[in-house]
């Protein structure tokens, strides 16, 4: 589903002409199979979260490349990549990241809307998926109207209304609380059995990490890889 | 994305800035309205004096003048022969101009007219019938009201000009004219000349009474005599006095015109003419002058107009600036999941079309209210201050659908320009930056 190839990536700081090159990932390869939940684990600023945007195309590799779903994706234009995340990635954010004017029932159409569906099916995929997630009943609140892990629900809800293969997640359980928690990490390997999404997840928790089938860690730029589930299960 | 969610989207994010957006638009509005205004007044101005050309002549009219000599009935054969000339009127003015009718009298400006000629180039009868015999005349539509009883001594005196006036009326006749016969009086101007009889009479018929001039102001006491009733008449000025028997001036046509069958031949045919040698004169001819000119006024009008219009795009480019600020996050969050630039761009140019569409179409609405405010208003303010009434036909404001045209295509493409800005800055708003996340 993933792979990426001897991936580097600097961050320029300072003045342009005068800038400092800060090296934040060092040939990272990984391969992530179709199925498969992998997590990312890592300490704060070792470079987990820019991998991720790299493979969510948010920024741009300088050296390596990555592949999605056979796709060779590294090098797209803005476009390009606006238009693979739409038909090929879901996002789950650490911050669910709403559109605060929007209710949940908008919220969640939105992607059909992008895509360009029509109002009766958007409609019904859109209903659908909020009873999917239990939030029918909450489909014209704000975010603003509802609690942390009902907005995770939206987001997911969002993330799946076109049925992506892959779903990227940074730090999906980051602003919830135990319960909450654990009802998004079952959620997700519901998801995953069920339906086969592939995930990729980025953590720092351990009990997070714990449900994937694999782990890797990222230590100052490099990639290690971690065990399988079953392992860390026993 | 669909249309009708783009249009959706932009109504919604519209609404929730109300006052800011509104403000906007009635900028747009002041800016779209002031321009067609302004303009109007070039319009109202250019069309007033072109009216006021053509009310005197008629379009498809050219005049027609021979350099240093007067046109002959030659000449009048040579233009009848050229191609798109409906028609050649030619006219011979009499110096004897006295008609009476028992104690009713007055001098007419009377001519000779090929009837036949001045029927095709639409000489129109109120009353009536052409000639068809020699003392058959045709009169003006206001000969009456200058046929009238000598004016008795002291008859105006201590009289303002309008009762004056009034006063004139009661002398002239009213009774029925046509099919009225008039004296018509020949005898000549010179003093040196003595006569037994000085003045001769011939007995005219009045068979027609010409329309009444377009114009309210205008005053038709002309008379139209046959051209065999007019060599008549120089045949006995001529017996009284031998300098108008040889006089050439009398001889020839005072007065020559070509009609076109229609306007768009009068470039052609006074080309023509003048190629023959002959100096021409035609509304077209001077109405194409006064379209330069005019439309160099029109045109600074226009651009003084536009500097409005371009003050209101400020506020434009303003608000749409701060909406692609105030929505940074949404715009990150909707590229993330899959919006290309492409739809964040129309998105925002589509908004800015909104408030320029809003701010066209209420500044068109309100600039047609004013010109007809103003031009409704315009005869009461000059009665009210000036005491006099304006100028027939005369309007301060005009709107023809060029301008409005013109006006809407200026300001939607300043809005669309103004808008372009800000929305292509929402295209290029950074996702990670937007979600603020940490990298």
């Amino acid at each position: 589903m993933i792979s990426v190839s001897n991936l580097s990536y600097a961050f320029k700081i300072g003045r342009k002409g005068k800038e400092n090159i800060v090296p934040v990932l060092h040939d990272v390869n990984l391969h992530v199979a179709e199925g498969e939940i992998v997590a990312v684990v890592g300490r704060s600023g070792s470079g987990k979260s820019t991998l991720l945007n790299l493979i969510s195309g948010f920024i741009q590799p300088e050296v390596g490349t990555i592949t999605i779903n056979g796709t060779k994706v590294s090098g797209f234009s803005e476009s390009n990549w606006a238009e693979f995340r739409l038909n090929h990635l879901g996002f789950i954010f650490q911050s669910f990241q709403l559109i605060p004017s929007m209710t949940a029932f908008e919220n969640v159409e939105l992607p059909l809307v992008l895509k360009g569906v029509g109002e009766k099916e958007r409609r019904e995929r859109t209903n659908e998926m909020l009873k999917r997630v239990g939030l029918e009943a909450f489909r014209n609140h704000y975010p603003g109207e509802l609690s942390g892990g009902q907005q995770q629900r939206v987001s997911i809800a969002r993330a799946l209304i076109l049925n992506p293969p892959l779903i990227l997640a940074d730090e999906p359980t980051g602003s919830l609380d135990s319960e909450n928690e654990k009802e998004l990490l079952s959620f997700i390997r519901e998801l995953n059995k069920k339906y086969g999404i592939t995930f990729l997840m980025i953590t720092h928790d351990h009990e997070v990490a714990s449900i994937a089938h694999r782990k890797v860690e990222i230590i100052d730029g490099y990639l290690k890889e971690g065990r399988m589930l079953h392992e860390v299960q026993r | 994305m669909k249309f009708k969610d783009k249009h959706r989207f932009v109504s919604s994010n519209m609404k929730k800035n109300k006052t800011r957006v509104w403000m906007t638009i009635l900028a747009s509005t002041i800016g779209c309205a002031f321009l067609i205004m302004l303009a109007s007044i070039g319009f109202a101005i250019h069309k007033t004096a072109v009216n006021d050309v053509m009310s005197f002549r008629m379009v498809n009219e050219i005049q027609i003048q021979k350099e240093g000599g007067m046109m002959t009935e030659n000449d009048v054969k040579k233009l009848e022969q050229i191609e798109g000339v409906k028609a050649v009127t030619r006219k011979k003015y009499t110096p004897a101009n006295q008609l009476s009718s028992g104690e009713y009298n007055t001098f007419a400006n009377v001519m000779s007219a090929h009837m036949p000629s001045e029927e095709k180039a639409g000489f129109e009868l109120d009353k009536g019938r052409m000639p068809k015999s020699k003392n058959e005349i045709v009169v003006g539509y206001h000969f009456a009201e200058d046929l009238r009883k000598d004016v008795p001594e002291n008859y105006l005196e201590g009289l303002s000009e309008e009762e004056a006036e009034k006063k004139m009326k009661e002398l002239s006749y009213d009774g029925e004219l046509l099919n009225k016969t008039l004296t018509y009086y020949m005898k000549t101007d010179n003093p040196a000349i003595k006569l037994d009889n000085p003045v001769q009479t011939l007995d005219v018929k009045i068979v027609g009474i010409g329309k009444k001039p377009a114009r309210e102001w205008a005053h038709d006491n002309s008379v139209f005599i046959t051209e065999d009733l007019y060599n008549e008449v120089i045949s006995i000025l001529g017996k009284q006095d031998p300098k108008i028997a040889s006089s050439d001036k009398l001889k020839n046509y005072g007065e020559v015109k070509a009609f076109t069958a229609s306007v768009d031949d009068v470039q052609e045919v006074t080309d023509q003419i003048e190629k023959l040698d002959y100096l021409t004169y035609s509304i077209i001819k001077e109405l194409k002058e006064m379209n330069v000119y005019f439309t160099l006024f029109k045109a600074g009008l226009i651009f003084i107009g536009a500097i409005a219009v371009l003050i209101a795009s400020i506020g434009i480019f303003n608000t749409m600036t701060m909406a692609v600020i105030e929505r940074s996050q949404d715009i990150g969050i909707m590229k993330a999941i899959g919006a290309t630039p492409k739809t964040i761009k129309r998105i925002f140019l589509l908004e800015s079309g909104y408030i320029g569409l809003w701010g066209v179409g209420l500044g068109t609405l309100l600039a047609y209210l004013t010109s007809y405010g103003v031009n409704f208003a315009l005869p009461i303010i000059f009665e009210q201050f000036i005491n006099e009434k304006p100028p027939e036909g005369f309007m301060l404001s005009y709107i023809p659908w060029s301008l409005t045209a013109i006006a809407v295509t200026i300001c939607m493409g300043v809005t669309l320009l103004s808008g372009w800005r800000p929305a292509a800055k929402a295209t290029t708003v950074d996702v990670l930056k937007a979600l603020r996340r940490d990298v």
